[in-house]
């Protein structure tokens, strides 16, 4: 398994280097330095300043400096708040972000799973359709119309739950996580439902039917593990997309996360900052799909074994 | 021994609604069955006969299917109007059944112990360590061998018989009175066939159990049975004991399926210019295949011997048999002649030319002499081409007919292979599997070929569409004067139609001779095997 | 086949039931994907039509009026600048349905090709081709296309070629794996096996049997797209004012939703029910085409 792992994360440094590379090369071919957009600078302080962080260095220089300085961890300071690092800046806004994040997974697994199996045990029926209907909205409503709808509803019409704030005010995370995970319940529904019907139209699973085991026994014990091998293949590659989805909810509901500070940061040409978080996030992506695929291995016996090296 | 009725069965009717209408799976079944003894019940596909078993058990998908009417009445409680809490206690307690597929029907994600203990804690409510130690000793009952360390092991891990052997196994378990097993060594391999039907019988014996054995294999019937009923298209056509069934039967249908099993040597003479050189010599044939072994870590490829080292020629107007079980390479050498998979070393003389060493041009002009006809007739015709179409391809790139002529030509081709003219517009998923084997016929001989490779062409189909298209078969190689290479692994229908047979194993030829000689005085151990291992009347 | 005095001669004779005739039927029994289906066509045909069609100009404002809601004069109410929604809406639609055409028909040239090359020559070719997809999948294109829409400004162009480049991965994979089904089936040894040409083989016997695939994750593609672009817009990185689309609508709808909510709800539902629509009749096609049901 070890051997697995490491071969994997191997294979993820050349396209991680890759997105650096692309990322880097992108923000300096733009048009306008960080201090461009700024109240008007007299020349020789943007001279100073350009010099101070080496922007008039040759771009292969800098980019082997930035390359240098990442491997000891230091992704430099922003450009935009040049008191604090980019490290610094991550640091106040990941704990925020991962644990939205974290909410709206647990939410999409719990509630499309559940809608997923209940679909799938009579297709065709009424708790098919309406459960396949939710889970339509959820894949055609945007996150950034769900979100503002939920909150006039819920925060300013009903006036059931806050309209802002994360863990100022109890009840403040149900909204934003709900509205991140929605879509991701969503897809998670209509995927396991369809994944269960057709693992239900097995023949291992008529076998347990005709061994006279409880349905209960039946979808838990036999059917689930093939199943949610689906569920666990889109979940990889879906992270990526939950982050991006994550800026959306942390304006809407100001929610002190990443997504905020990345936006304003390209906005603002802060190199630092963007290349930060861009490679921040690959990495993340990066490991999300490993996790996953780690998991899907973990499910199936054959390729279990075939690790373990036992036959 | 008490012969009383454990089950009895009484006018059954079984519906299913599909897209296209309603259909009667089974209509008015009724019969018994006694304590201790086998009942057969044969048919060909869409006979209902196994819809008519699920149905007892319960196990049919209750929006397209519908049990109408009818009774079934096992120790006095009607299982059709049970509810199924009830059918649940009796499932794989009182009355256990065996599946065809062993590869689909065990849980690939549930190590074996775990499927066969379930079985006894749900019924028996035993403990698991006493529920492990019934199980093993159950599996070393069914002939696995090691069966402590074995229990521990998933379903992959295991050979097809084996996997059948573990059913059988988890079926016993709770000591049911009726075993139902439908066609459980029709996906299996002749020889493990056998062994797999001693296994029951003796079982059966050993167990005093009551089983319903479903099959479409007369012989296999014949083999296992003490009564037989014979279903076509829903309906009982006829039950008897098995004697009486094979040796007085009384329907039509019955004797029509009696026609069709072949015990007969073929009936015409051989057609095999033996006095020219060979049509086709193919000499030290070599062909590996890639198998990736390894899912994730050793992406080698592994080259597993497809066919090692085989060497057989073939006369003009002579059909060879090419006989095997799975792995034996049979397919594998089939498909490299005509180049459809690449050999490594050997070489294939077709009159006098090595077709290996063929450039691409000069190979499309010998395809013309070749054709191949394929096992699955649903897979073999383009599904979007009219059978017009597909018949008049070959002519047309060919230059065999102009857009003038090509339709007379299609039109004999149909009336060759005895399919209506009418049909030509029409395509191939609008017609049975017969007709769609007939028309895969038509389009390997409208080339006029010197040679056919006829791979497993009759084994995808019902028993009685096989003698009709065996018929037909027989009747094309005399009317072209065809040269066949005819693969199969059913040794009955080799001897029908070949004059030679080449007998293969795990990639190597094993024996070769006239078919009478071969049949009555075989030479060869694995030779003598196969032939023991066909179920006889 | 087509020749008049061969067709003469079919003529007389019954005609079969194609396969994609049968899809047809089974897709027009299907309610929700032909609802889908027309008010597709419905919005298709007003965004075509809105030049002519719609009440007001684009620009024109209303500064008396302001945000007002909805009224006689104005089906769905005004902004803060009393510009007409419904108008500012219907030209709305003409940008995000030109823009989720356009980058699915740059998806589907690319990733088709791709696929299909990649499926149908196999071996090598096939490993490289498709380790360069895996690659790709696993970059955060999200990510990337926020920078390159903010470096290199919005314009419709590069908004086309972005979005294009994130969704023709998939239509890749799926083409690929189609490919390599129909590649195995028996049909098309029996065609290798008969001598015709590559060429042939794969005009005649691959590309009808890989079309129906094409088609369906095509009309996926499409929604896909659509609220890719919304959500650029959104962010305010998409289409730039005066033009906006749906998801600028929207934006711009937040931001007062407290007091003017119909300038989210509108949008968000002309949005939501054109996704709607498009992913229904994605679903009913897939349906429709399954190969599993045509056995029957």
């Amino acid at each position: 398994m070890l051997s697995f792992i490491v071969k994997r994360l191997l294979q993820a440094l050349p396209v991680l280097l890759l997105v650096i590379t692309v990322t880097f090369f992108m923000v300096h071919s733009a048009p306008g330095g960080p201090f461009d957009k700024d109240r008007a600078v007299p020349a020789e302080v943007l001279k100073k300043l350009n010099a101070q962080y080496h922007l008039d260095d040759p771009l292969w220089k800098q980019y082997l400096d930035y390359l240098g300085n990442l491997l000891q961890g230091d992704l430099g300071p922003s450009f935009k708040y040049p008191t604090h690092s980019v490290n610094d800046l991550l640091a106040a806004g990941l704990p925020a972000t991962l644990e939205l994040s974290f909410y709206a997974v647990v939410f999409a697994l719990v509630v499309g799973l559940a809608a997923g199996i209940v679909a799938s045990l009579k297709p065709n029926s009424a708790q098919d359709y309406i459960s396949m209907s939710s889970a339509m909205i959820g894949i055609c409503m945007p996150t950034f119309v769900l979100g503002p709808i939920l909150l006039l509803v819920f925060g300013i019409w009903l006036g059931w739950l806050p309209v802002a704030g994360w863990g100022q005010f109890p009840g403040d995370k149900i909204l934003p996580s709900v509205t991140l995970g929605f879509a991701y319940a969503a897809y998670i529904a209509r995927i396991s439902r369809g994944s269960m019907i057709e693992v239900m139209a097995q023949d291992y699973i008529r076998t347990a039917r005709a061994k006279g085991l409880s349905s209960t026994r039946i979808i838990f014990v036999h059917a689930l593990r093939g199943g949610i091998t689906p569920v666990v293949s889109f979940l990889g590659p879906a992270i990526a997309g939950l982050l991006a989805g994550s800026f959306v909810v942390e304006s809407i509901f100001q929610v002190p996360g990443l997504g905020r500070f990345y936006v304003t940061a390209a906005f603002n040409r802060d190199y630092t900052m963007i290349l930060g978080f861009t490679i921040f996030f690959a990495a993340l992506i990066i490991i999300f799909n490993l996790l996953a695929d780690i998991v899907l291995v973990w499910l199936n016996p054959k390729m279990r074994q075939e690790l373990r090296g036992s036959n | 021994m008490t012969s009383e009725k454990l089950l009895s069965v009484e006018n059954l009717r079984v519906l299913f609604n599909t897209r296209n209408g309603q259909t009667v799976a089974v209509e008015n079944l009724s019969f018994s069955l006694e304590a201790g003894k086998v009942l057969g019940i044969v048919g060909e596909s869409g006979s209902g006969k196994s819809v008519a078993c699920y149905a007892l058990m319960g196990l049919i998908p209750s929006p397209p299917g519908k049990i109408e009417s009818g009774r079934a009445l096992f120790h006095g409680k009607d299982l059709l109007t049970a509810s199924e809490a009830e059918l649940r206690h009796l499932r794989g307690n009182k009355i256990a059944m065996i599946f065809q597929d062993p590869m689909t029907c065990l849980n690939p994600y549930m190590r074996i112990a775990d499927q066969l203990i379930e079985v006894l804690s749900h019924h028996k409510k035993m403990s698991k360590k006493e529920a492990r130690a019934k199980a093993i000793a159950s599996l070393i009952e069914v002939g696995i061998k090691d069966a402590e360390t074995r229990i521990n092991e998933y379903p992959h891990q295991f050979s097809g018989g084996m996997r059948q052997r573990v059913m059988i196994a988890m079926a016993l378990l709770a000591e049911p009175e009726i075993l139902i097993a439908d066609e459980p060594t029709t996906a299996l391999d002749v020889t493990v066939q056998a062994q797999i039907l001693a296994l029951i019988k003796g079982l059966q014996k050993s167990h005093n159990l009551a089983v319903i054995f479903i099959t479409h294999d007369l012989g296999v019937a014949a083999q296992m049975a003490d009564d037989i009923i014979v279903m076509e298209k829903g309906k009982l056509v006829e039950q008897g004991t098995t004697e009486t069934i094979f040796k007085l039967p009384t329907q039509e249908y019955t004797k029509a399926l009696l026609r069709a099993v072949l015990t007969t040597a073929k009936p015409v003479a051989s057609a095999a210019k033996l006095n020219e050189p060979s049509l086709l010599q193919v000499k030290n044939i070599q062909v590996g295949y890639a198998m990736p072994t390894g899912l994730l870590l050793n992406r080698k490829k592994q080259f597993a011997r497809g066919v090692d080292n085989v060497s057989i020629n073939i006369q003009r107007g002579e059909i060879l048999g090419l006989v095997g079980e799975s792995g034996s390479g049979k397919s594998t050498l089939g498909r490299s002649i005509i180049r459809l998979v690449d050999a490594q070393s050997g070489e294939v003389l077709f009159n006098g030319k090595n077709l290996l060493e063929l450039s691409a041009s000069n190979l499309k002009e010998t395809r013309r002499s070749i054709q191949m006809i394929f096992q699955d007739p649903y897979a073999s015709l383009n599904p979007r081409m009219t059978v017009f179409d597909t018949l008049a391809e070959p002519l047309l790139v060919h230059g065999i007919a102009t857009k003038n002529t090509v339709l007379d030509c299609v039109n004999e081709l149909m009336d060759d292979v005895g399919l209506d003219r009418r049909f030509i517009r029409k395509y191939p998923h609008e017609f049975s599997g017969g007709q769609r084997q007939r028309i895969a016929i038509a389009r390997a001989i409208a080339l006029k070929p010197q040679l056919i490779v006829a791979d497993e062409p009759v084994s995808a189909l019902d028993v009685t569409i096989r003698a009709q298209i065996l018929a037909l078969l027989l009747k094309l190689t005399q009317k072209h004067n065809l040269t066949m290479l005819f693969i199969s692994h059913d040794m009955s229908v080799v001897r029908y139609l070949c004059d030679r047979v080449v007998v293969m194993q795990k990639g190597k030829l094993v024996e070769e001779g006239v078919t009478e000689q071969l049949f009555s005085a075989p030479q060869q151990e694995y030779t003598k095997q196969l032939l023991a291992a066909i179920p006889t009347l | 086949m087509s020749n008049s005095v061969l067709s003469a001669q079919l003529h007389h004779l019954e005609k079969g039931t194609s396969l994609t005739q049968d899809a047809f039927a089974r897709l027009r029994k299907n309610k929700m994907a032909m609802t889908g289906f027309f008010i597709l066509l419905f919005i298709i045909a007003i965004s075509l039509l809105t030049p002519w069609i719609a009440p007001y100009s684009y620009e024109e404002q209303n500064l008396d009026l302001g945000a007002s809601p909805p009224s006689a004069a104005h089906w769905l109410g005004t902004d803060i600048l009393g510009r007409d929604q419904l108008t500012r809406i219907m030209y709305g639609s003409r940008i995000s349905l030109m823009v989720g055409f356009i980058a699915t028909a740059v998806a589907l040239t690319i990733g088709v090709l791709w696929g299909a090359i990649a499926g149908f020559v196999g071996g090598h070719v096939d490993a490289v081709m498709m380790r360069i997809v895996d690659a790709l999948y696993a970059l955060p294109f999200t990510i990337f296309i926020i920078l390159l829409t903010v470096i290199f400004g919005s314009s419709m162009l590069l908004l086309f070629l972005a979005i294009g480049a994130v969704e023709w991965l998939t239509m890749a994979r799926i083409v690929r794996g189609q490919v390599l089904t129909i590649k195995r089936q028996e049909f098309v040894e029996a065609a290798v096996s008969m001598g015709l040409s590559p060429w042939r083989i794969i005009s005649r016997h691959l590309i009808p049997n890989v079309i129906g695939t094409v088609i369906i994750y095509t009309t996926l593609t499409i929604p896909s797209v659509i609220l890719l672009e919304s959500f650029l817009s959104f962010l305010g990185l998409g289409i730039q004012p005066p033009a906006s689309s749906w998801g600028s609508l929207i934006s711009g709808g937040v931001e007062t939703m407290e007091e003017y909510p119909w300038l989210l709800l509108f949008p968000g539902l002309v949005l939501t029910i054109t996704l709607f629509s498009l992913n229904f009749l994605g679903d009913g096609l897939r349906d429709a085409l399954d190969p599993r049901a045509s056995k029957d």
